[in-house]
């Protein structure tokens, strides 16, 4: 049994097995709409995704998500990457995150479809807020903790502040920067389903909510175990990335023997 | 007529390759309390030489190599370069520091050419120059390898063939083999001298250690204790090239240790 539960794989597999197991019993124990049994929820998974307009759906919340996380790479690390290097940009900023950070950011929707509606622009800038504040803090914390010596040394090659900021405080800080990513790809999807909650047009949030208003809770559910899968899934292909990325840094975690 | 010190009937300056006038360093520290590192220091040194800078921790001799660096600026007094004062860090002083700042995403290889892609070199030809160096610092079998992959030793032998890759007229060592066992620090001042040998770049050289100090320099400054300020300047007579086994022998070298280990004894006042 112990040695079953250590081969590689296993152990999740039998995690979602039992949860699945609970799903079902429970369900049929105590049977009532609001909690179809697993097997039907499951049923509706391929329902689903051989359904075009549903996947048309899906697509547009990923595109969504994929812009608005795009935005905030591009905006969250050079602002992250120069607060660590600089104490005036740091106390300019630094208050404005404070008062940001505690409010949820689907909060902020109903006032931003006052000014952009309720199509993607809204949705967007939704999600590009809620992914920004992740890479923001760990992009500040990697670009403040880069040694001293390494600034010096490239100073001393003949390299200006502005060439030390993108050749080597931005590669010397991408492994806590990829921390940040990682939090912010998860808050990402949050955010991207609960937009499409309130401002429903399309998406995977409309479906869900759609299918609940409608009663149809075995659909329900099955969104639920499709968002769960589609966040697992891109949650694997990113480490698979960080990894390639930053295999050059000291494993902070899961060190496997003979893998180094 | 008048007569200028240092300077011939041209009027060119017959300057030293590094030259340190009145220097001192005052850092601002917390709720507004005052840390004078070092006060007054004045050094001279001739293009070629090698001259270490000796003193108990915390004697500012680590900072008097950062402002000749001119990563740190001094609070008063200024340091001149090749006749040009110092007002920022250049490629003409290469640093080496006790803690190696090898770029960890990069390579031994790539480590190597960082600095000579920056001059505008090709690639090819950087390549080439960094192997070079890469196999005077015997470390040919371990271009692909990442910092993390290496002992200290090995660090601090990769970080000296970057410095050297762009050719600095200086080089600024500070505490370059602080960080290392006895052995691997032995092996390594045989190696840097070696080195040295073959272009005779001007050396500064920070250390703690009396025996590493003599074994290396041209001369040596013995700082005080906090505030530091250089309290005698021990020229170094010994033959070059040098040999260690020779050197531990001769009684001259053993003078040199005693005499300065006996300079540093000596409390400075408020010690």
């Amino acid at each position: 049994m112990t040695r079953l539960a250590s081969l590689p794989g296993i152990a999740p597999l039998m995690a979602c097995a039992a949860l699945l197991a609970v799903w079902e019993l429970a369900a049929r124990a105590i049977g009532i709409d609001g909690l179809p049994p697993a097997s039907q929820a499951l049923a509706q998974v391929p329902v689903i995704l051989g359904d075009p307009e549903a996947l048309l759906n899906i697509a547009d919340s990923l595109r969504r998500m994929a812009t608005g996380f795009a935005l905030a790479l591009c905006v969250a690390i050079p602002i992250g990457l120069t607060m660590g290097r600089s104490r005036q940009v740091a106390a300019f900023f630094n208050p404005l995150l404070m008062v940001i950070y505690p409010v949820p950011k689907a909060a902020l929707m109903p006032i931003i479809m006052l000014w952009l509606g309720i199509g993607d622009a809204s949705k967007t800038l939704v999600i590009f807020l809620g992914v920004s504040l992740p890479i923001v803090y760990h992009s500040y914390q990697g670009s403040r903790a880069v040694e001293e010596k390494i600034l010096w040394s490239a100073a001393a090659m003949g390299m200006g502040a502005p060439a030390r900021l993108a050749r080597i405080v931005l590669p010397a800080a991408l492994p806590e920067i990829l921390v940040g990513c990682r939090t912010g790809l998860v808050l990402a999807l949050i955010t991207m389903v609960t937009s499409e909650m309130i401002a429903r047009q399309t998406g995977i949030g409309n479906i869900l909510f759609n299918s609940l208003d409608m009663a149809q809770y075995d659909t329900v559910y099955a969104m639920i175990v499709i968002i769960g899968v589609l966040g697992y899934t891109l949650d694997v292909a990113f480490e698979g990335l960080r990894s390639r990325l930053v295999g050059w840094a000291a494993p902070a975690h899961d060190i496997v023997a003979g893998t180094t | 007529m008048l007569v200028v010190p240092g300077r011939d009937a041209a009027g060119v300056v017959d300057a030293a390759m590094i030259e340190i006038e009145a220097v001192s360093k005052t850092f601002e520290t917390k709720r507004d309390r005052r840390h004078l590192a070092i006060t007054d220091v004045s050094l001279a040194v001739a293009a070629g030489e090698f001259v270490s800078i000796l003193g108990p921790s915390g004697c500012g001799k680590s900072t008097l190599l950062y402002i000749v660096g001119g990563f740190v600026m001094p609070s008063t007094g200024a340091v001149t370069v090749s006749g040009r004062a110092v007002t920022g860090p250049g490629p003409d002083r290469g640093p080496v520091f006790q803690e190696f700042a090898l770029f960890p995403w990069k390579t031994v290889l790539g480590n190597v050419m960082y600095g000579l892609e920056r001059s505008g070199i090709a690639k090819a030809e950087a390549r080439k120059r960094a192997r070079e160096l890469l196999a005077l610092v015997h470390l040919s079998a371990y271009e692909t390898f990442y910092p993390k992959e290496l002992s200290g030793g090995m660090k601090q032998r990769v970080a000296l063939a970057r410095t050297l890759a762009y050719r600095p007229t200086i080089l600024l060592m500070d505490e370059p083999f602080g960080a290392l066992d006895a052995h691997t620090r032995t092996r390594l001042q045989n190696d840097l001298l070696d080195i040295w040998e073959r272009d005779r770049k001007t050396v500064l050289f920070v250390t703690h250690s009396v025996e590493e100090a003599v074994f290396l320099s041209d001369r040596v400054a013995v700082m005080t204790r906090s505030p530091g300020r250089i309290k005698e300047i021990i020229p170094i007579a010994l033959p070059r090239p040098r040999d260690r086994a020779a050197l531990l022998l001769d009684r001259r070298y053993q003078d040199y240790v005693v005499h300065i280990e006996q300079l540093m004894e000596i409390p400075a006042e408020g010690a």
